[in-house]
């Protein structure tokens, strides 16, 4: 079974929804927990079987589809993608599991049985065309989700979402294909194969565009300024377990992208866009961290401030050293644990008022301590507090960009201030002063179908924020064959010196500013 | 001996954790008692601890986990006591401890009695991590593990705006001077490849100067912060909002000599770049004269301590400056004693005065509180440095460590700080322990604190008297690892001149307080004095308007770009952009639908356009592939 | 005397139809809308059989009897459709014929 747990992995939950369809509504619920449940011990069993030591790809599976083009079905997994499907079988689990009110529930738990086989699709594909399939069936269910149980700009906001990645989407399959055009023309044989494509050392010119084509599909995905405007809508529109899986899993999918796709097959157009992106890396962290503060609406602060975090992210992956790439893969796991646990204490609140207006609330920490404790442990991982998860990913991240430019990571840096000037002014809104709306004076503190939810992500934000290692060895493994890999495929001279070359025994280089 | 550590360490933590449990309930005494006791016990092992460091002179060095691994970063969790940190164990659990035992007291109707003592402990178990880290990362999880503790403790009373402002205010200028922090440690990583104090500063000599110099500046950025030194100090008179046990904690013992503790680690680096140091020394001249200004007229007793503490961190800053790094940590030691004693001296007057803090409404307490009168009276009799109390020893050794190395303009102005100290100090006792009873006029029942809080205290009291006595075999024990400068002024008409005239000093503006505060005509001031129109006072008591100007040129215009950017930016820029985008696409389509008119005749005019169109295309592609070498004769011709 | 030769009959055909698309373009009456038809298709009928009678080759004159044929049963059917249109409507303007309307 080892064999083919990948295939399990991505497949269990799309054949259980269909199955799902002929369960009674009243045990939909329990079903779907069930599901859920088996997939993430499947992804725990993944987990207990990977061996960390090994920095390649492990649990390969292939399947021939059009021989005649060289498209065939093959699945893997590495460090760097391991916990990504881990973390998104977790959150379908507690996203299911802590289940409010909803209307049509069977409906919303097909959907999501259906999500979570794309999303592990995604981070398991190493075909070109399956991993586009993959990426692409993602958004159907999230359109449904957000069209049918969104607020009242439903479906301008879903629209937007689907139409909006797609077109980037689209571009980004003409590099695909020009892609694969290349490999043919070098080889002569056909090949969608991402390990097969890593072997190609394209010319600079080429490597430009196609860098250029495959950005525009991840950028819009990220999302990264100025491509960010779908997210706020999507979010505030959403239901909570839309924002939770989306801002948990969705968003990773485009970072994710970037170190498996165009960092190895692109090194040198990589060193040669990283200023200009880690320039919009950081208009994304600061200015979207001042959008943030002007905000009335609290799950737009939590909306925003996730696109300030993905900030982070990009700029530890396009560091091009060991430490920035670790620090951002375990970033984005961390801010997937954070994220969604914000997301979901939204949720808590919005369902008690119905409304996400901070000015609605006010004095909340004295009626609901407990909530306000959640609230505030995640307020202080999302504002990178050593000891929390998130410390350890922007540590990493900017550590790593250090070693490329000095006055960047400063810049960037300023992450931490912004941070907590929105964080804490929200939190101070809603919890802190005395209880001036009288709705607000009876509300009962967080349920156990709450915290079923809450708790363990709390836990793990301690956990892994304490006793990152777990996670940072096959991770950094898995990193350090990709960096090698760009060191060696790159052509130009600056791209040969900004890529350290791990054979030296040394991660770093000499300081270039 | 680890186990000792380990004890030292945890013990807080497991107290905290415990106090958690009952965060959210009513009051239960338990909780305080066991933090105290878990507190007493962090004490004992560290007191142990202390000994064993100063027979043996050997250290204790754990390594407890790894924390992070990726590529060529290794971090542990280790500790070490060394010298440095056993002396900053010391100080820290004997404040802690004292300040405990004084908050199941002080905080007696307090809903929040259990939440208290659960962040109280969380403090000094954050504390602790950072001094007794033994590299630069654990030291950071520590700084700013002492940030959130002091979040949640100014702002403890989190009904209150003006409290739960100032722990924002503080947090956030904190998270400014952490970031210079930040930088620095990544600057230390990339040029010594490893983020431990012993081999981190084992690499640093072979290192260019210049590097040195920015790493030496971001370390002193962060300590700025947490030091509250100018131009990052408004949150440490603001952060008197909280409980007065918070204050004596925190602002007087111990977060804010985290910085001070930084640089004396940090010695190895900073008398590489002596430069650096008398930057650090200067500006430490200049907050000590430029707190001790803000004391001389404010009208809330706990801001006027606070400035104190401002003041003090000068001096410290001084004499880490220059070198004098046994010194400034002896100084520490001191301040801690004296300074915490009166922020709880402070406490009881507030208590009994129902929490008002106007000096001015206060007078002739000292008949009803005579406990607390002669404890803080001599505890500002030590801050004042008058021999033989402990201020004595490590202020004077301070001034004469400028006039040994001849910085005569800091001498000068921690001369003239010096007489300021003392006359703001006594001008507080004078008017609240002596002079006319004015607080009858408010109708207050003032009554002295309960019998164990001011048995709590006299520990303090003790050392604050004593401590002077200590610093020989501190000096001994502590220069196994610093540098053991001693500053002896060569002359001795010299020196006796010097003692004795900053004792005469000294002695007189106490004299000059005691005078103009405790007369009878004393009232409380309503604006209409002569003085208060003056523009020295207003400047003096507007804390010469830097808050004012934060907040207008920083806050405001932040708060606005926000909205500009929220606005006016991200939705009418870049997502019109977006909508228009669509809007284009969208309005095309309407129009052609036009062409859909159903109307025979005008899908007729369209065949034939096209079919003209098509045609015209066809007849220029035959016509250019005929003559398509003379076509490219042209194009070269043009430069294409 | 001029030569009448292939030339003359191609310009009069493209006269023919020229006059005939623009009959097609303006002409609002259904019925003559038919005539032009029939004056394009004519037109280009004048031109095969030129074709074909200058170059020998009798493949445009059979083009030709084609078109014949198809112009005379489009005109067949064409006109039946337009009685019935009229008899339900009592005019055959196109303007008013626009239920396709996309």
């Amino acid at each position: 079974m080892l064999d083919n747990i990948l295939s399990i992995l991505v497949f269990f939950p799309a054949i259980a929804a269909i199955f799902g369809f002929a369960v009674a509504k009243d045990s939909i619920r329990a079903y779907g927990v069930a599901v859920a449940f088996i997939e993430f011990a499947l992804s725990l069993l993944l987990w207990f079987s990977f061996d960390s030591s090994v920095s390649g790809m492990q649990f390969m599976e292939m399947v021939p589809l059009v021989p005649a083009f060289g498209i065939n079905y093959i699945l893997g997994v590495d460090g760097i993608s391991l916990f990504i499907v881990i973390l998104a079988s977790f959150f379908t689990m507690i996203g299911i599991a802590s289940l409010g009110e909803t209307k049509n529930v069977k409906n919303m738990i097909i959907s999501l049985l259906f999500l979570q086989m794309t999303m592990a699709g995604v981070f398991v594909a190493l075909d070109a065309i399956v991993f586009y399939v993959f990426w692409e069936l993602s958004l159907v269910p999230m359109l449904y989700i957000i069209g049918a149980w969104g607020g009242p700009l439903r479906i301008y906001a879903s629209v937007k979402f689907f139409l909006y990645t797609f077109t980037g989407s689209l571009i980004m399959l003409v590099g695909m294909l020009f892609m694969a055009y290349f490999y043919y023309q070098a080889t002569g044989t056909w090949s969608f194969a991402f390990l097969e494509w890593y072997r190609l050392i394209l010319p600079e010119t080429f490597q430009l565009w196609l860098f250029g084509a495959f950005f525009i599909g991840f950028a819009i995905k990220v999302p990264m300024f100025p491509f960010h405007t779908w997210l706020p809508y999507a979010h505030g529109q959403a239901p909570t377990i839309g924002s939770v899986i989306l801002a948990a899993i969705l968003l990773k999918m485009g970072t994710y992208a970037f170190i498996r796709l165009s960092l190895p097959m692109f090194p040198d157009a990589s060193v040669f866009f990283m200023f200009p992106i880690a320039i919009i890396a950081i208009i994304m962290i600061i200015y979207t961290a001042m959008v943030a503060y002007a905000q009335e609406d609290i799950k737009q602060v939590v909306a925003y401030s996730s696109i300030s975090h993905m900030g982070v992210i990009i700029l530890g992956t396009f560091a091009l050293n060991v430490e920035g790439i670790t620090g951002s893969v375990f970033l984005m796991i961390a801010h997937g644990v954070v994220s969604g646990a914000l997301f979901l204490l939204v949720g808590v609140i919005y369902d008690r008022r119905h409304t996400k207006m901070m000015a609605e609330f006010g004095g909340l920490a004295s009626v609901m301590p407990r909530y306000a404790t959640i609230f505030g442990i995640m307020l202080m991982a999302s504002v990178g507090l050593p000891l929390t998860i998130n410390f350890v990913g922007e540590f990493l991240s900017l550590l790593g960009f250090y070693q490329q430019s000095h006055i960047l990571t400063l810049l960037a840096g300023i992450a931490i201030i912004v941070g907590a000037i929105y964080m804490l002014s929200a939190y101070k809104k809603m919890f802190f002063g005395e209880v001036t709306n009288e709705e607000n004076r009876n509300l009962p503190d967080v349920n156990k179908r709450e915290l079923v939810a809450l708790v363990p992500l709390v836990l793990i934000t301690v956990w892994l924020g304490v006793y990152p290692k777990p996670l940072l060895d096959p991770i950094s493994n898995s990193v350090k064959s990709v960096v090698q890999l760009m060191h060696d495929k790159a052509i130009s001279e600056e791209a040969k010196t900004r890529i350290p070359n791990l054979m030296d025994g040394v991660t770093r280089v000499k300081e270039t500013n | 001996m680890e186990l000792l550590l380990y004890t030292a360490l945890f013990a807080p933590l497991v107290g905290s954790l415990f106090a958690a449990l009952f965060g959210a309930s009513p009051k239960t005494l338990v909780t305080g008692v066991v933090t105290s006791l878990l507190l007493g016990v962090s004490l004992v092992a560290s007191t142990i601890l202390l000994i064993f460091v100063i027979t043996s002179g050997q250290f204790v060095h754990v390594e407890m986990m790894t924390w992070i691994t990726a590529g060529d970063l290794y971090i542990p969790f280790g500790f070490i006591v060394d010298q440095i940190s056993v002396t900053m164990m010391m100080v820290v659990t004997l404040v802690s401890t004292v300040v405990h035992v004084y908050a199941i007291g002080y905080m007696d109707h307090d809903k929040g009695f259990n939440r208290f003592f659960s962040w109280l402990s969380a403090f000094v178990f954050s504390m602790m991590v950072l001094v007794m880290s033994d590299n630069f990362a654990g030291l950071f999880i520590g700084w700013e593990g002492v940030g959130l503790c002091s979040w949640g403790l100014i702002g403890f009373w989190y009904q209150k705006e003006s409290a739960t402002w100032a722990a924002n205010e503080a947090f956030i200028m904190n998270r400014i001077a952490d970031l210079g922090m930040l930088i620095g440690i990544f600057l230390i990583y990339w040029n010594t490849g490893t983020l431990q104090y012993h081999e981190a500063f084992a690499a640093m000599p072979a290192l260019e100067n210049a590097t040195l110099v920015w790493i030496g500046i971001f370390l002193f950025v962060g300590a700025m912060g947490k030091s509250a030194q100018f131009p990052l100090h408004t949150w440490l008179a603001d952060a008197m909002e909280g409980p007065t046990p918070v204050s004596a904690l925190i602002h007087a013992a111990t977060m804010v000599t985290a910085g001070v503790y930084l640089v004396i680690r940090s010695h190895e680096l900073y008398a590489l770049i002596p430069n650096v140091g008398l930057f650090i020394a200067s500006l430490g001249a200049f907050v000590a004269i430029f707190a001790a200004s803000m004391a001389l007229v404010n009208r809330d007793i706990k801001r006027v301590i606070a400035y104190s503490t401002l003041s003090q961190l000068g001096y410290m800053f001084v004499a880490a400056g220059l070198g004098a790094y046994w010194v400034a940590l002896f100084h520490l030691m001191a301040h801690a004693f004296f300074k915490a004693l009166l922020f709880l001296g402070a406490g009881n007057v507030m208590h009994a005065m129902d929490s008002e803090l106007d000096p001015f409404k206060m007078g002739g307490l000292g008949k009803k509180m005579k406990a607390t009168m002669i404890m803080m009276t001599l505890a500002s009799v030590a801050l004042a440095g008058i021999y033989p109390f402990a201020g004595f020893f490590s202020k004077d050794l301070i001034l004469e460590a400028a006039f040994v190395e001849q910085h005569y303009i800091i001498y000068t102005v921690l001369l003239l700080t010096a007489g300021l100290t003392a006359f703001y100090s006594f001008r507080i006792i004078a008017l609240i322990f002596h002079g006319e009873e004015r607080y009858k006029l408010f109708g207050f029942h003032p009554h002295e604190a309960y019998k164990f809080m001011l048995v709590a205290m006299s520990p303090l009291l003790l050392l604050a008297i004593i401590a002077g006595s200590f610093k020989l075999s501190y000096f001994e024990m502590v220069t196994n690892l610093l540098p053991a400068i001693e500053y002896h002024i060569h002359h001795p008409l010299t020196y006796w001149v010097i003692t004795l005239g900053t004792q005469l000093f000294v002695i007189a503006a106490i004299f000059f307080a005691y005078k103009k505060y405790m007369s009878k005509s004393i009232k409380v001031p309503d604006g209409t004095s002569v003085m208060e129109k003056s523009f020295f006072y207003k400047l003096l008591i507007n804390q010469y308007y830097i808050p004012r100007f934060y907040e207008e040129y920083l806050v405001k215009p932040y708060r606005e770009l926000s909205c500009v950017f929220w606005k006016h930016v991200d939705q009418k820029v870049v997502d019109a952009t977006v909508d228009g985008i669509a809007n284009v696409i969208y309005r095309t389509g309407e129009n052609s639908r036009e062409m859909q008119s159903g109307n025979l005749s005008t899908m007729l005019k369209w065949m034939v356009a096209g079919l003209v169109a098509l045609l015209s295309l066809a007849v220029v592609f035959g016509l250019a592939t005929r003559h398509s070498d003379k076509i490219m004769l042209i194009l070269s011709g043009l430069g294409v | 005397m001029m030569e009448i030769g292939l030339n003359h009959y191609l310009v009069l055909s493209t006269i023919l139809f020229s006059i005939g698309l623009v009959g097609v373009m303006r002409r609002k009456n259904l019925l003559m809308l038919f005539f032009a038809t029939e004056i394009l298709l004519n037109s280009v009928n004048i031109s095969f059989a030129a074709i074909s009678h200058f170059y020998g080759d009798l493949t445009g004159q059979m083009f030709a009897f084609f078109v014949i044929a198809i112009a005379a049963s489009e005109v067949a059917v064409g006109l039946g459709l337009l009685i019935v249109w009229h008899k339900r409507h009592n005019a055959i303007d196109l303007d008013l014929m626009s239920t396709m309307k996309g």
